[in-house]
């Protein structure tokens, strides 16, 4: 039945002007249906914001949780570096043999270097950490060991403790601290975080889908009579879904954004009380930002998800609507 | 242009609404197909317009067997058939205008040439200085006149109508019956579904009659 034009002189030519037009046709209808659907949203302005701020919520916890823990994983790296020990020395030894000492540590495998301290200097350090300058100025004799800081080249907890055992070993050494209990606690807490954010996040994905596919569901149901007869008159799945596909996507980044300035607004309520603990523990911390590149993902996200779900819920009708 | 090849089509597995069918309608004849309710006019439209498939027989419109078609050509099928249904099936929000383009728009037709394509089609039916309205400010008659501008707005090859004037006057059943002529004189293939047997009855065209699912007879043009 298909009507073939009559044959022209010039097929292949006007085969491509049919279709470059009938890719004009199809950017045409993309223009028209993304806007469309964008009027379509402003046109029941509280629903919509409702919806995107549904949407919204469902994304401001599992992103906070990221960006706590992308904080954290920069604390990790810095505590890394800070994965010391203190190699305390035998009280009576003296300068010379301190030194000896140190360079042996310094020769021991798996040592990256050294730092020694004498006992006055440990004293002075003590004292001015303490502000307890007058108190200790009057102790007779200096209590603090000699001791030797160690930065091991590998920074893994066993490595580390390993090395411990070996430097115990030494002659004149009394002790060897290191506090890799709560480094490894810590660690232990950020895994569990990550997993949580990653659990979180697919949760709350899946809530932004049901949140856009019933909201599309909806819009499907009132659009029913409207998508039966384009079907009837030859339109195709693609040029069916296309409206409700830009509407999803409007919602997804309406509410994207909204989970952008709902992560801004947290930030500022809990910047002065987060600055000021953190002074009290004498460190600088600033709460994490989401910057450009996270707020792109974000609204990136947000975008896909609310496209999936307007697919999701049209094609369900669309599954329904096609004849047998 | 349509051949039926001893086509049944039961619903639900149990009822059978139309039973071995055989008949072929050539390209360029108009053709009424008659029958009490229920006898079984709209499913044989339906078979052709894809809605439905036959569970037996065969159904081969310009040639081809439409069984085979793949869902994905389906939609392209269609837009090779004018449809105008007894409840014309307008879109109650968009002007006559924006409901005649609806057949170019899904095509993707460039908008200045869908434009001049709907104002013909308008022009055709008589409803050109209606074309702002929306389809609620148009009486019964006008309403089925639009439906028939959207059904041939594409230049079908084919046109089927079902009970296109089931709700109307005997004068606007008419005319719009003189519509589907004219349509049919310019080498459209037309099919109409319609019990009224008097109206039928001055057209002089083949009458197909169906009953109980049967064809009873095939009354030639007088
Ligand atoms: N989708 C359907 N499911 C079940 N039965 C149907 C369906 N469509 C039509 N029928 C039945 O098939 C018979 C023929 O219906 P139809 O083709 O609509 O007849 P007509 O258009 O001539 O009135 C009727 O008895 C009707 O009840
Ligand atoms: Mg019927």
């Amino acid at each position: 039945m298909s009507r073939q034009p009559p044959a022209r002189p010039r097929g292949a030519r006007s085969q491509r002007t049919r279709s470059t037009s009938r890719f004009r046709g199809w950017l045409r209808h993309h223009r028209a249906m993304s806007l469309d659907s964008a009027r379509r949203l402003l046109q029941a302005p509280l629903a919509s914001l409702l919806t995107m701020l549904a949407i919204a919520i469902a994304l401001v916890l599992p992103a906070a949780l990221w960006l706590a823990l992308d904080s954290a994983r920069l604390l990790d790296a810095e505590l890394d570096e800070s994965a010391t020990l203190t190699v305390y020395l035998s009280h009576g030894i003296d300068e010379a043999q301190a030194g000896r000492i140190d360079e042996a540590v310094d020769a021991q495998e798996g040592v990256a270097r050294t730092q020694l301290i004498s006992s006055a200097e440990g004293m002075a350090e003590f004292q001015q950490a303490l502000g307890l300058n007058d108190a200790l100025g009057r102790l007779e004799h200096n209590p603090l060991p000699a001791s030797i800081v160690v930065v091991p080249v590998d920074p893994a907890p066993k490595a580390v403790r390993h090395l411990a055992g070996e430097l115990e070993t030494l002659s004149g050494v009394d002790e060897v601290r290191l506090d890799l209990a709560w480094l490894e606690r810590l660690r232990h807490l950020a895994e569990l975080g990550s997993r949580l954010a990653l659990a979180l996040g697919v949760l709350f994905g899946l809530g932004v889908l049901l949140v856009v596919g019933n909201t599309i569901r909806l819009a499907v149901e009132s659009r029913r009579q409207e998508i039966e007869v384009v079907m009837l008159i030859g339109a195709t799945h693609a040029f069916v879904r296309r409206p409700f596909l830009y509407s999803g996507a409007w919602y997804g980044l309406g509410g994207g954004l909204l989970a952008c300035g709902l992560l801004g607004l947290g930030n500022q309520w809990l910047a002065t009380p987060v600055s000021a603990l953190a002074a009290s523990y004498g460190a600088t911390f600033s709460l994490p930002r989401l910057g450009p590149e996270g707020s792109a993902t974000l609204l990136l996200c947000s975008t896909l998800l609310g496209w999936l779900g307007a697919w999701i819920a049209v094609s369900r009708h669309l599954a329904e609507v096609r004849p047998r | 242009m349509i051949l039926f090849e001893h086509v049944g089509k039961r619903y639900g597995g149990r009822f059978e609404a139309l039973a071995n069918i055989d008949f072929r309608v050539q390209r360029g004849e108009m053709v009424f197909l008659t029958g009490h309710s229920g006898a079984g006019k709209s499913s044989l439209l339906r078979l052709i317009m894809l809605l439905e498939r036959p569970t037996r027989g065969r159904v081969l419109v310009a040639g081809h067997d439409i069984g085979r078609l793949h869902p994905s050509q389906v939609p392209f099928y269609r837009r090779q058939i004018g449809v105008v249904f007894q409840d014309h099936q307008l879109l109650v929000d968009r002007s006559i205008f924006h409901n005649v383009a609806l057949p170019l728009e899904i095509r993707g037709v460039e908008p200045r040439e869908a434009a001049r394509r709907v104002r013909a089609a308008l022009d055709k039916v008589g409803l050109l200085h209606r074309e702002k309205a929306l389809p609620i400010e148009l009486s019964g008659g006008e309403q089925q006149r639009v439906g028939i501008a959207r059904a041939v707005v594409n230049k079908p090859s084919l046109l089927l109508a079902d009970e296109p004037t089931g709700n109307l006057d005997p004068q606007l059943s008419a005319d719009i019956m003189a519509l589907f002529e004219d349509f049919n004189r310019i080498g459209t293939t037309v099919m109409i579904a319609s019990h009224d047997l008097a109206l039928i009855a001055r057209l002089r065209h083949r009458v197909l009659r169906l009953r109980e699912g049967r064809l009873i007879a095939d009354e030639e043009a007088a």
